[in-house]
């Protein structure tokens, strides 16, 4: 469904963060991105959603061209890609329905969403989502009020609004202690198991990607060096791509 | 269905009584602030008669009703509208009190035209001159015989001219001789009363050049140079004098007069700031230690000298230091030590709050580890909190230096110290050039001293000592820092005209001037002009009645004789008057003229009895008036009715008024204004390109030259500009806050959090929504707060604005002082102090909820 041909990204100040990477996920998948701070993971997931633009190659959704698209195109295929950040990125200020909400932004009237309307259904479908990650009661706080494992399901449940078909996650949990860390790893797990969302998640700790993805790739300055199942990285394995002296967390307790 | 009577009930009780629907439903908040609104609107309608100011009250009435019928059907409706018409109303009632007319700023255009020309060539440099300047008089127009002209020509600079008199449109021929040789000259026409205008000849001013043995002709033609209604009667004629003059330059580019003037007298301004910085940072410890809870909270007699304390420096510290000045300036005499005195004050009482606030925020821990090595408190003191608080003291020090700055340099507007003076002397002279040389070096001087001070600061906070190097460069830039600092304050000594005997003197003085400033005059029991009155008949022997004498009870009046000669001896008795009172006995003379009989008299007893022995009047001759009498009169006040408010309580609320009104409207017009340029002066919004970065200096660098301009100053240009008023002042203030919330709002629009930014693009949302709903929600709380200061400020300042004609209480203030009605000006005083409270609580409050 998604494939990503010979992305390469160089920054203006002349990082190469991506360096011709490729690989695809199929319906379903729950790919995890590893790779060490600075690896390029991050540069990766934006670029599918071209919150980066790539300096060159491909990437290929449902077989349309998402480096071709612009304006209108592009946000309709961003409307169908979620994305959750590692600090959440809420709009603090607003209440958690505004910013549930604002997941529908793509698919409602601009200019009636520009004067704060939202559809009846879309106001029901807020709450669904809120329901689905288990804070329905939050809706009219702001969400700044609230805790950040709250936080993320908020982020989650703005994701879920945009009916995705692929979520991208960008560390969802490594701003959170480990036994929050494994909830919302479970929501995502949820997602991809039962509603059959294809998710792309890069993540920091070794046990998290055994426990919860269906496939790996690695990356190291911007290389894929690494791609197999997630019993093919063991920590052995781990050195040796990544070098004696790297260490990537286990929950609770790091390696070595 | 049942509950819907009472809904009915309350429904029309929300009609009667606007809010009472909502307060019984239990919508507390609203319904008080429907309860509190809508008479307020109504009563800014009444006040201003202006029917949309009603209109806008209706509205949120109306709504209010509505709001009920709809809250019956459980659909509670939005607050925005009300809130909208409301605000209408209040704007409207704005524009009609403080006279908002922008029409004003083009038909009163041509009054500051000379001015904003004057700005762009200041008076700075010039060559020394050598002038040639030769005269001739002409009589216009001709009559005979032609009478001698009042003057006579020049006699070594010749102009001879080709007739000795001409009409008004006719032409004469003159020669000059002894002129400059080969040089440009201008000529000028001279009128009777030495008014000079220059000549023009078909359309362009009029200019000769000489010959090489410095002679020149010229047609010059007679221009019309006084009104018509002062031109001679018929057979008159009038001299006036053409004049010629060149002025040639030499040598090199000299500093002008008014260069030197103005660097003298900043000179003065900075020293006045520098003296009262460091006498008030001397004063203010001490205070600021008492003024700290933390420190005097500890038993009953502590706590109320810390209370007195702030309350002291509160009251202070929110009447301005303009105010002070004028004070300080009836007190000392106007001048530079009246000013320093003044900046002084205020700057104790600043700085003592500032400094009471630091010492609150000392970190007890230290202080407790310091005591736990068994130091006494002395040295508990030394080094547990005095380390902890030196910066703090010296950055706040070094702020308030800027703030004297800034206010020394307009003191001068209200007393003679500083440069301020050169500004307000200049505009009532009209050298437009000179007050701009002024206007700019202030701005430049203003700007220089805030963003060193601004670096300085920073330094300090951030522990960076100031100078590098070995440690005995060091110690030899502090023992030269030192130096530098004790001839500095000599200086500023001198500057100032430290004058502390006046100081004593007339401290009784000063005392009784403050005491009456401070008590206002609240009642006022209104008075009534009664008068009683009798005949007198001149002269005697054409007079019949004897006795003359208003009979009965009352207030009644009683002449020695009814009949007299001028000159006769005559007693005037009043009795049954108001005892121990003023009264006035008067004559009346029949043609309506008065004439008191004998000045500075007379009271009465405590009988209400007064007596008073004169001589009959030379002008009280009945002759003069076809034989009628003249009468005498006693009269006095008498109190009717019960108390009342004083007319100053009144003129003062309606000025508190419109002052907050000139604070509400510049604060919105700037804000309105702000909020599109800041984005220019955002780094993240207008990009790291060579567009870019040149958009975001030039802005920056604007406002912050812009922000140097006092907003005294451009009062002071707008009140030429538009007139004296509060439509002068709103335009002052709304100019001053462009650029100071332009760079608050920009700085807030750089701390904007981009991966709010980036998480709703990332869900398909266009630029308008990601603008919409993750930008705005994050500026407006930030940029409430900083209008809400912004509204707190311009209160402030439109408080004194009045002083240089921009309207508000500040100008009445200053009128009543002028006037010596200084019970009326403590109303306005108490109403001043209130005011800034008031809004500095409530602005506060507010900051805090939203942030
Ligand atoms: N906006 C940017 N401009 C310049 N360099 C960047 C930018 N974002 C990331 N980089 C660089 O690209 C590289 C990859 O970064 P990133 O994708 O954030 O890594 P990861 O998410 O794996 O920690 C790093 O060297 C980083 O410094
Ligand atoms: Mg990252």
């Amino acid at each position: 469904m998604l494939t990503v041909e010979k992305l390469t990204k160089v920054f203006p100040g002349g990082t190469a963060a991506l360096k011709d990477v490729s690989f695809s996920i199929r319906q379903g998948e729950f790919m995890a991105v590893i790779g060490l701070s600075g690896s390029g993971k991050s540069t990766l997931l934006r670029c599918i959603n071209r919150l980066i633009n790539p300096t060159s190659g491909r990437i290929l959704w449902d077989n349309t061209d998402v480096t071709a698209a612009k304006g209108a195109e592009l946000r309709r295929i961003r409307r169908h890609i979620g994305m959750i950040f590692q600090q959440f990125n809420l709009v603090k200020q607003s209440s958690v329905s505004t910013n549930v909400l604002s997941g529908r932004l793509g698919y409602v009237n601009p200019w009636l969403s520009l004067c704060g309307y939202f559809p009846a259904e879309d106001r029901a479908r807020a709450l669904r989502a809120l329901e689905h990650v288990g804070i329905p009661e939050k809706i009219q706080e702001r969400a700044d009020m609230l805790s950040g494992g709250q936080q993320q399901r908020v982020a989650i449940a703005r994701a879920l609004m945009q009916e995705p078909q692929l979520i991208l996650a960008d560390e969802p949990v490594a701003s959170l202690d480990p036994v929050l860390a494994h909830s919302i790893m479970q929501y995502l797990e949820e997602l991809n198991r039962k509603d059959g969302i294809t998710i792309l998640c890069s993540l920091h700790f070794l046990d998290l990607v055994h426990r919860y993805a269906t496939r790996v790739i690695g990356l190291k300055a911007g290389e894929v060096v690494f791609e197999g199942l997630p019993g093919e990285l063991t920590r052995e394995r781990f050195k040796e791509v990544y070098g004696e002296e790297a260490e990537m967390a286990t929950l609770g307790k790091p390696l070595d | 269905m049942d509950h819907k009577k009472p809904h009915l009930l309350i429904g029309l009780l929300a009609l009667v009584i606007p809010g009472a629907g909502h307060i019984l439903q239990g919508r507390k908040q609203q319904g008080v602030a429907i309860l509190a609104g809508v008479p307020a609107l109504i009563g800014l309608g009444l006040w201003q008669q202006t029917p949309l100011v009603f209109v806008g009250a209706a509205a949120v009435w109306l709504w209010s009703v509505w709001d009920i019928y709809r809250s019956l059907n459980e659909k509670p409706s939005g607050t925005v509208l009300p809130f909208l018409a409301g605000m209408m109303a209040v704007y409207a009632a704005a524009v009609a009190a403080t006279d908002f007319q922008p029409a004003k700023l083009i038909s009163g255009f041509s009054s500051i035209k000379p001015v904003l020309s004057a700005l762009a060539k200041p008076d700075i440099l010039a060559y020394p001159t050598q002038d040639k300047i030769g005269a001739a008089p002409v009589m216009v127009p001709c009559i005979d015989p032609l009478p001698r002209p009042d003057v006579q020509g020049s006699r070594r600079t010749v102009i001879l001219t080709d007739s000795a008199c001409a009409a008004v449109g006719e032409t004469i021929r003159i020669k000059g001789v002894g002129f400059i040789p080969n040089f440009e000259g201008e000529l000028w026409w001279r009128n009777p009363i030495s008014a000079l205008q220059r000549l023009t000849k078909n359309g362009r001013p009029q200019s000769f050049k000489t010959d090489e043995k410095g002679e020149f002709t010229a047609d010059i033609k007679i221009p019309l140079a006084v009104p018509l209604n002062a031109m001679p009667a018929p057979g008159r004629t009038q001299t006036h004098q053409i004049e010629a003059r060149q002025h040639k330059p030499y040598g090199s580019l000299q500093p002008t007069e008014t260069l030197r003037l103005v660097v003298a007298k900043m000179g003065e301004t900075l020293a006045l700031a520098f003296l009262a910085t460091v006498l008030a940072t001397i004063f203010a410890i001490p205070i600021g230690f008492l003024a700290a809870r933390n420190l005097m909270g500890g038993n009953k007699i502590t706590l109320a000298v810390y209370y007195l304390t702030r309350t002291v420096l509160n009251i202070i510290r929110s009447i301005e230091t303009l105010i002070w000045a004028i004070i300080f300036g009836v007190w000392v005499g106007l001048g530079p030590f009246a000013g320093t005195l003044a900046l002084l004050f205020h700057s104790i009482a600043a700085l003592g709050k500032l400094y009471s606030e630091a010492v609150e925020s000392v970190d007890p821990r230290p202080v407790e580890a310091v005591r736990a090595t068994g130091a006494n408190p002395f040295q508990v003191v030394i080094f547990g909190v005095i380390p902890q608080i030196t910066a703090t003291f010296l950055s706040f020090t070094l702020y308030r230096w800027d703030i004297n700055v800034r206010m020394a340099t307009v003191i001068g507007l209200v007393c003679d110290a500083g440069i301020g003076f050169l500004v307000i002397q200049w505009i009532r002279l009209g050298s437009y050039n000179a007050m701009a040389t002024t206007i700019i070096a202030i701005t430049l001087v203003i700007a220089v001293l805030d963003y060193g001070s601004a670096v300085v600061r920073k330094r300090i906070i951030e522990g960076i000592p100031v100078g590098r190097g070995k440690k005995f460069s060091r110690r030899a830039m502090r023992a030269a820092g030192a130096i530098c600092f004790v001839v500095l304050f000599i200086a500023s000594w001198r500057a100032a005209d430290i004058n502390l005997d006046a100081f004593v003197r007339d401290a009784g003085n000063g005392v009784r001037l403050a005491r009456e400033l401070l008590t206002p005059e609240i009642l006022d029991r209104p008075t009534e002009l009664r008068s009683t009155d009798a005949e007198l008949w001149t002269p005697a022997k054409s007079c019949s009645s004897k006795n003359a004498a208003t009979t009965g009870v009352g207030p009644r009046i009683r002449l020695s004789q009814s009949c007299a000669d001028v000159g006769d001896a005559l007693t005037i008795t009043g009795e049954e008057l108001p005892p121990q009172s003023r009264v006035y006995i008067r004559w009346l003379f029949p043609d309506g003229g008065e004439l008191r009989v004998k000045e500075n008299c007379c009271d009465t007893d405590a009988d209400g009895r007064v007596r008073l022995s004169t001589r009959v009047h030379p002008l009280a001759d009945s002759k003069n008036y076809n034989g009628r009498p003249v009468r005498v009169s006693i009269q006095w006040h008498e109190a009717v009715g019960g108390l009342k408010l004083s007319p100053a309580v009144i003129k003062t609320g309606e000025l508190a008024l419109i002052t907050l009104l000139m604070a509400l409207l510049a604060t919105t017009l700037g804000s309105l204004i702000a909020i599109p340029v800041s984005f220019l002066a955002a780094r993240n919004i207008v990009g790291a390109g060579p567009l870019g970065s040149a958009l975001y200096y030039a802005t920056r660098t604007v406002f912050n030259l812009w922000r140097s301009i006092e907003p005294m100053i451009l009062a002071l240009i707008f009140a030429t500009w538009v007139g004296l008023g509060p439509f002068a002042g709103i335009l002052a203030l709304t100019l001053n806050n462009i650029p100071n919330l332009g760079k608050l709002f920009s700085e807030a629009i750089e701390e904007i959090d981009m991966g709010q930014v980036e998480a709703l693009t990332a869900t398909g949302a266009n630029r308008l929504q990601v603008i919409r709903y993750a930008v705005v929600p994050q500026l407006i709380p930030k940029f409430t707060a900083f209008i809400l200061y912004q509204w707190d400020i311009n209160i402030r300042m439109s408080t004194v604005i009045g002083f240089v004609g921009g309207g508000g209480i500040g100008q009445q203030w200053r009128v009543w002082v002028q006037l010596n009605q200084y019970a009326a000006a403590a109303v306005a005083t108490w109403a001043i102090v209130a005011m800034v409270w008031i809004m500095d609580y409530a602005s506060s409050k507010m900051r805090v909820k939203l942030v």
